[in-house]
């Protein structure tokens, strides 16, 4: 029995590596929805419910969590293969902060209460949770953060304004990170603290992008209550938790899927434009499926870490950085490829099929900027890799 | 594409245990200290290379660790190979050490068995033979079928007409020739000293000297024969992609090296009353060849993972070579290029350190094929499309 989740259908140990692949496999080849493979974005709760619902049944959900805590317990290996696999089938990724961010800060810093009343919802997808750090004053310089809370009784009140929270109007609850002492130095006095997005005084506005869709938000906090038990990791210790939570995040915004989907469209432009046989194409074609293949041998380096239980290094920003600036580079030449068909927005006909050419552009451009822009990836490295002075 | 050819099968079991492997690395990196006054001395000698270090060398062993236990060697891998290769690029060694040790040693050892084939892998174990490949033309190329040499039959040997180049073996004792003949290329054994085989010294960019070889009618006799018209190309395939992989990982070390010197200055030079190195836009492109270095890195390791243990096929050990030898070409001219403009111009002094491994990237960037010839060829055998296997064309789309 377990605490969380459902019981696991078997013991994944005992298979070997490839009839694991098989099964997981067969999983979603058998189930998931055909057109939602590889969507050129961020698809929206409604489209993907039914499908994570039914992960959650089986116990997938949680792919990287223990299996204590009602994750599927996988070792290392198997874990990249369930990644893969799920990379590989092109299945679309839902808000999952909270299977991400939310479950491994409580299993680390959480306390008991706070496990036993949040991971059932995030195991359940009963409760979808989203990210409150970036504020209109504080994107890269994250610490300068102005929103306060200040401690009233058994509740905390906060009041500020987050943004560029992206899926806001999926979440339910919301984690975010408020100044909860202005008088010392800027990373000491910030708490983390876990938000119901239905508690009076939340009002969320969804931001329209340049590429039309609604993918971020805006949160406004008016005097929000919140219980003092949603308080994690301590108080004035929300650096440290959100800080533990950035080498993930880099690895897994470096993975190489986002600039291996753009090569696969960027053959079927070339191929519908009759140009896939030019030599000049393929001479670039080549030196980008050079740097993706490159990038795979790095981002396999630091999954190996990771699934490994080390500690992740300040180098990992190199992913973030080549897989981010790939993906743009092949973005490129898509539009490029394209033609006259490159200023079209949408499907558009661009000879022998109808591609959208401005997807893969509008999914790099954001990429360089969220997480940590990569000029601030590029100070870490030289700052704590390199071991360049300070300016 | 075509069936599969499978990779040459080696005499012996070859096998480096981590604690092997870490041995040998302790005991490069003890010896193969940076000194480039010592790369200059030997670039400006009639030798091109240093004796005593080759015997150093030999004596250790590592001139062997690609050779089998039976002919001498041992027997260690491609992984060993490739971690001294590593350590001599850090220290600018200009030493023959892949063209001979490696190259040379596995066309050998992939060659059928045959006296000569045996006693030369002895000689050059212990560090008595220096053996050149001569397998390009006199414009290069990585296709082993550019050979602009002939083996044409004369009495039970052959006669060998033509010019091959870019052998970067200074003091050559003799030639493993690969050679076109009715029945595909054949591998055979010239004297560097004997009759109708001309040798010629192209100065390199480092000071190192390649060989330009021209054959008149040069006669090699039957048992000369390494390999007999139509076995030579997978042999000679397979040592090439080793060679590569090796070569790479020399860049590699040199890389590593450049931008050790470059971040160095960085730190300690000052103008503004402040180290450059605190300068954003400095930083920035320091990081930038840093990320190169790293991509160089991993593709090393999961290189010679790859192809260590002599699994895979011919085309696959190429396109991984290739993939891995355009990285290294591309990062170690990226970084030695802007190592220079990052010093300022003491980078551009021969006084100053960094020039020896300018001079050794170049070097080391063109031989064995350059980035964009091996991307050419990574891209030509690549899977088209970008790596979604099971994706069925046109239904991905939303």
């Amino acid at each position: 029995m377990t605490a969380y989740g459902v019981p696991q259908e078997r013991d994944w140990d005992a298979l070997t590596d490839e009839e694991f692949r098989e099964h997981i496999r067969a999983e979603f080849v058998a189930n998931y929805p055909a057109h939602l493979r590889y969507p050129p974005r961020r698809l929206r709760w409604r489209d993907l419910e039914d499908w994570y619902r039914r992960m959650a049944r089986k116990g997938w959900i949680a792919p990287a969590w223990p299996a204590e805590y009602g994750g599927m317990g996988l070792s290392a290996s198997k874990l990249l293969i369930f990644l893969e696999e799920q990379e590989r089938h092109g299945i679309a990724r839902f808000q999952d902060h909270g299977i991400l961010m939310i479950g491994p800060v409580l299993m680390r810093f959480g306390t008991e209460d706070q496990r036993r009343r949040f991971l059932p919802g995030i195991l359940s997808c009963d409760e979808i949770w989203c990210q409150g750090y970036s504020e209109p004053g504080a994107g890269s310089d994250l610490a300068s953060l102005r929103t306060r809370a200040v401690a009233d009784g058994d509740h905390f009140v906060i009041n500020g304004q987050k943004i560029w929270t992206t899926l806001a109007q999926d979440a339910t609850h919301i984690f975010v990170l408020a100044r909860t002492d202005p008088d010392v130095k800027k990373q000491e006095g910030i708490s983390f603290l876990l938000v119901d997005i239905a508690t009076p005084g939340i009002e969320v506005r969804p931001i329209r992008d340049i590429a039309g869709h609604e993918e971020f938000c805006e949160v406004f906090f008016d005097n929000v209550r919140v219980p003092a038990e949603n308080l994690v990791g301590g108080l004035n210790r929300g650096w440290t938790v959100a800080k533990s939570l950035l080498g993930f995040e880099r690895v897994s915004l470096g993975s190489p899927k986002f600039a291996e989907y753009g090569l696969h469209v960027l053959v079927e432009t070339a191929e519908a434009c009759g140009v896939l046989d030019d030599p000049v194409f393929r001479d670039k074609l080549a030196g980008l499926q050079l740097d993706v293949a490159h990038l795979a041998n790095a981002y396999h380096h630091f999954a190996g870490i990771l699934t490994r239980g080390e500690p992740l290094g300040p180098d990992v920003s190199l992913l973030k950085i080549w897989s981010t600036e790939t993906f743009q580079r092949i973005a490129d030449l898509i539009i490029e490829t394209a033609g006259a068909a490159g200023g079209l927005a949408g499907e558009v006909d661009v000879g022998a099929a109808e591609i959208n050419v401005l997807a893969a552009y509008y999914k790099a451009r954001p990429a360089t900027i969220y997480g940590g822009s990569n000029e601030i990836q590029r100070n870490i490295i030289a700052r704590n890799v390199l071991g360049l002075p300070a300016g | 594409m075509s069936t599969p050819v499978p990779i040459p099968p080696l005499p012996g079991p070859e096998e480096a245990d981590a604690e092997t492997l870490g041995m040998i690395a302790d005991a490069v990196a003890a010896y193969a200290v940076p000194d480039v006054a010592r790369t200059r001395r030997v670039r400006d000698s009639a030798e091109g290379f240093d004796a005593k270090v080759w015997r150093d060398m030999a004596e250790q062993g590592w001139l062997g660790v690609l050779v089998p236990e039976g002919q001498g060697g041992l027997a260690l891998g491609l992984e060993a190979a490739a971690a001294i290769a590593r350590r001599l690029g850090y220290a600018a060694f200009p030493e023959p050490y892949v063209p001979v040790a490696v190259l040379a040693a596995r066309v050998l050892s992939r060659a059928p068995e045959s006296a000569l084939r045996d006693d030369l892998l002895a000689r050059l174990v212990a560090g008595d033979l220096l053996p050149g490949v001569a397998w390009q033309g006199v414009r290069g190329g990585i296709d082993v079928t550019g050979t602009h040499v002939r083996a044409v039959p004369a009495g039970d040997g052959v006669h060998l007409g033509g010019e091959s180049r870019f052998i970067p073996v200074p003091g050559a004792d003799g030639f493993i020739v690969s050679a076109s003949a009715d029945g595909g290329l054949g591998l055979y054994w010239a004297e560097a000293g004997q009759e109708g085989v001309d040798v010629a010294a192209e100065r390199a960019a480092d000071g190192t000297r390649s060989l330009r070889v021209t054959f008149s009618d040069a006669l090699v006799p039957a048992e000369n024969c390494l390999a007999a018209p139509g076995e030579g190309a997978a042999i000679l395939r397979a040592a090439l992609a080793e060679a590569t992989v090796a070569a790479s990982a020399e860049m590699t070390g040199l890389i590593e090296r450049a931008l050790d010197i470059t971040l160095d200055y960085l730190r300690t030079r000052e103008q503004f009353n402040r180290p450059i190195g605190s300068f954003q836009a400095l930083q920035h492109r320091a990081v930038d060849l840093w990320i190169q270095k790293e991509l160089a890195r991993t593709t090393l390791d999961a290189t010679v993972r790859a192809l260590a243990g002599g699994a895979g096929n011919l085309d696959g050990w190429e396109t991984a070579a290739s993939s891995l030898k355009a990285r290294a070409a591309i990062a170690g001219r990226l970084v030695a290029g802007q190592s220079v403009q990052l010093h300022g111009a003491i980078g551009f002094t021969d006084e100053y350190e960094l020039g020896v491994y300018v001079n050794r990237a170049l070097v080391l960037a063109a031989w064995l094929g350059n980035a964009a010839e091996h991307q050419r060829r990574f891209g030509a055998r690549a899977p088209i499309g970008g790596a979604l296997p099971g994706q069925v064309k046109g239904e991905g789309r939303s």
